[in-house]
């Protein structure tokens, strides 16, 4: 008896203080990982959680920025597909979304393989540069300047005289009928150089014995291009497809600065008119709303993307 | 043998003219900031052969306010986010606690949303904090907005530390901020100055958040290059080509950086997208 309370009192006092001890370390990592986590998460919570929460909460709202927001359920979602402004939105950023993912994926690709099959590693050197130097650009800056080069006495203009075709003289961002045209078209040959680099990098980690092996079978150089390079940089596709569907849809400052939405509406995108009825019209649930939907379809958008491309490589 | 046969000369050709294509617009403006207007109406394509050297010291006359501004911004704003970020990196990659997951996905969903989202509600909190006309608004926005991002690529750096290091620290009875100290911060500058390089030149560019804060006597570069007045003396002919000189110096300070920094900045965009 004695010698049983012996051996086991002991050891279940052990057991105790171990458990205690084991929770106190649990507790002090916690605390130490918390003083370390605290600073990103009061920043987030205020900043970035707090306004995201409030913009899916506001779109169900009526509200004028002033007077508290009243509840109004689905009102702001049923007047947006009244909306004709709205709609015709909708319209402008599919042939924006249509038109414009193709010239983002597509010149980077081309540009980066002819940089790539250049023999000197000097010349590719040179070329990447000459490519990305734009890159220090202020986004602002690229926009006004390709503003001036629509003008009426621009660049465009000027270069369509010079090559004889004078006659398609347009004040092409005061025409309603090329204004959209021309926002998409912005940035003539679409060198992005962000997209260029992607490509250039994918390219740089395909093996070289790949290529040996196309050159040993005697592919073209284009032959090898479309069966080797292309598979192997699906991945960059994958990622400057997601990249592209998201900048486009979410592109508010190219609207904003160059042609205000107009002439009319006739560029207005739906995150230009989310702009416009929350900071020019005071209708900042309407606006919510309107974001919200954006925000929706261009996750679902983006998952599809993701989905479809991870199931086929 | 197919590489012999590959026509170089006309890739080089075509790679010149696109690469020209490209940089026409940044030419444009260089060329035509050191013309007058009666001048760029003349020969907008033409080499400035008498550059107008007064042109830029009256576009930085115009600006200049805009510069302690935006530098005072973007240098808070970007040593506060990568510190905290860091901080944040080295407790998901280096700490044990049970809610390491979770609270991983907390920072990690914020980049699923995006700006335009919580521009607006964004706005009228600033408001709300009496922060309008504060640079104080756009810089505790622009901390957060940085988190996601850093976190996530630190992380995966803080990790890639080997483990020996840190218990030669603990053995040496340093604590957990010592290890942060002495072995995180000095080993993660190559990648904190690539973060740094990507978010100066986001944020000084950036026009939309400063639009709505700021008003235009308390303007940021990128406002106040966009939204260009004149100085009152300046020929108004000339007001056109006054904005591209302001245009090329807003560009500057973001060349010098690269020129410095460039292999970094091309490191971490090509090494960011492969391991995404």
């Amino acid at each position: 008896m004695l010698a049983d309370r012996l051996a086991v009192k002991p050891s279940t006092e052990d057991t105790v203080s171990r458990a205690d001890l084991h929770r106190r370390a649990v507790w002090r990592t916690r605390l130490i990982a918390y003083a370390f986590l605290a600073p990103t998460f009061i920043f987030i919570l205020s900043f970035s959680y707090y306004p995201a929460v409030r913009a899916l909460i506001g779109a169900f709202t009526s509200w004028d920025g002033f007077n508290p927001p009243t509840w109004i359920g689905f009102s702001n979602f049923t007047q947006a597909f009244q909306d004709p402004v709205f709609l015709q939105s909708i319209g402008h950023v599919a042939l924006w979304t249509v038109v414009g993912i193709p010239l983002a994926l597509v010149p980077p690709f081309i540009v980066a393989e002819l940089v790539f099959q250049l023999r000197s590693m000097r010349a590719q050197y040179l070329y990447r540069t000459l490519f990305i130097i734009s890159m220090v650009l202020p986004t602002v800056v690229g926009i006004l300047i390709w503003q001036y080069i629509y003008e009426p006495t621009g660049v465009l203009n000027a270069v369509l005289k010079l090559i004889g075709l004078g006659f398609i003289h347009h004040a092409w961002l005061a025409n309603p009928a090329y204004a959209l045209w021309a926002v998409i078209l912005m940035g003539f040959p679409w060198v992005a150089p962000f997209n260029l680099l992607i490509y250039y990098a994918g390219l740089q980690a395909i093996p070289g014995e790949l290529f040996d092996a196309a050159a040993v079978d005697g592919t073209t150089r284009w032959g090898r291009v479309l069966k080797v390079d292309l598979p192997l940089v699906m991945s960059q596709v994958k990622l400057l497809l997601v990249l592209s569907i998201v900048g486009v849809s979410q592109n508010l400052l190219t609207p904003l600065l160059m042609t205000g939405g107009g002439p009319g509406t006739s560029t207005t995108t739906p995150v230009f008119y989310m702009y416009q009825t929350a900071i020019n019209y005071d209708q900042y649930g309407y606006g919510m709303a309107i974001a919200f939907m954006v925000f929706v379809v261009v996750m679902v958008l983006a998952l599809l993307n993701m989905r479809y491309f991870q199931s086929e490589s | 043998m197919v590489q012999k046969r590959t026509p170089s000369l006309t890739t080089h050709i075509i790679l010149l003219i696109l690469a020209a294509l490209t940089l026409y617009p940044m030419i444009f403006m260089v060329f035509n900031a050191f013309k007058s207007g009666v001048q760029t109406a003349a020969s907008p394509f033409s080499f400035p052969l008498h550059p107008l050297l007064q042109n830029f010291s009256l576009a930085f006359q115009a600006t200049a306010s805009a510069y302690w501004r935006s530098g005072f911004v973007v240098s808070v704003s970007v040593a506060a986010m990568l510190a905290f970020a860091l901080l944040s990196a080295y407790a998901f990659a280096r700490l044990e606690f049970p809610e390491r997951e979770v609270l991983f996905y907390v920072i990690f969903g914020l980049l699923l949303v995006p700006g335009f989202l919580t521009l607006i509600p964004l706005f009228l909190e600033i408001k709300a904090l009496n922060l309008l006309n504060s640079l104080w608004g756009l810089i505790l926005p622009y901390i957060a907005g940085g988190q996601a991002f850093c976190v996530f690529i630190l992380r995966t750096f803080v990790r890639s530390i080997p483990g020996d290091l840190f218990d030669a620290a603990r053995i040496d009875g340093a604590g957990e901020l010592q290890s942060f100290l002495k072995i995180v911060v000095p080993l993660s500058v190559p990648i904190v100055v690539t973060l740094a390089l990507l978010n100066i030149v986001g944020l000084w560019s950036d026009y939309i958040l400063p639009s709505l804060i700021l008003s235009s006597n308390h303007a940021t570069v990128a406002m106040a290059i966009a939204n260009f007045q004149p100085p009152p003396l300046a020929p108004s002919v000339n007001a056109f080509n006054l904005q591209l000189a302001a245009f090329t110096m807003a560009s500057i300070p973001i060349a010098v950086l690269f020129l410095f920094l460039m292999r970094y900045f091309v490191a971490g965009i090509t090494n960011g997208a492969i391991k995404m």
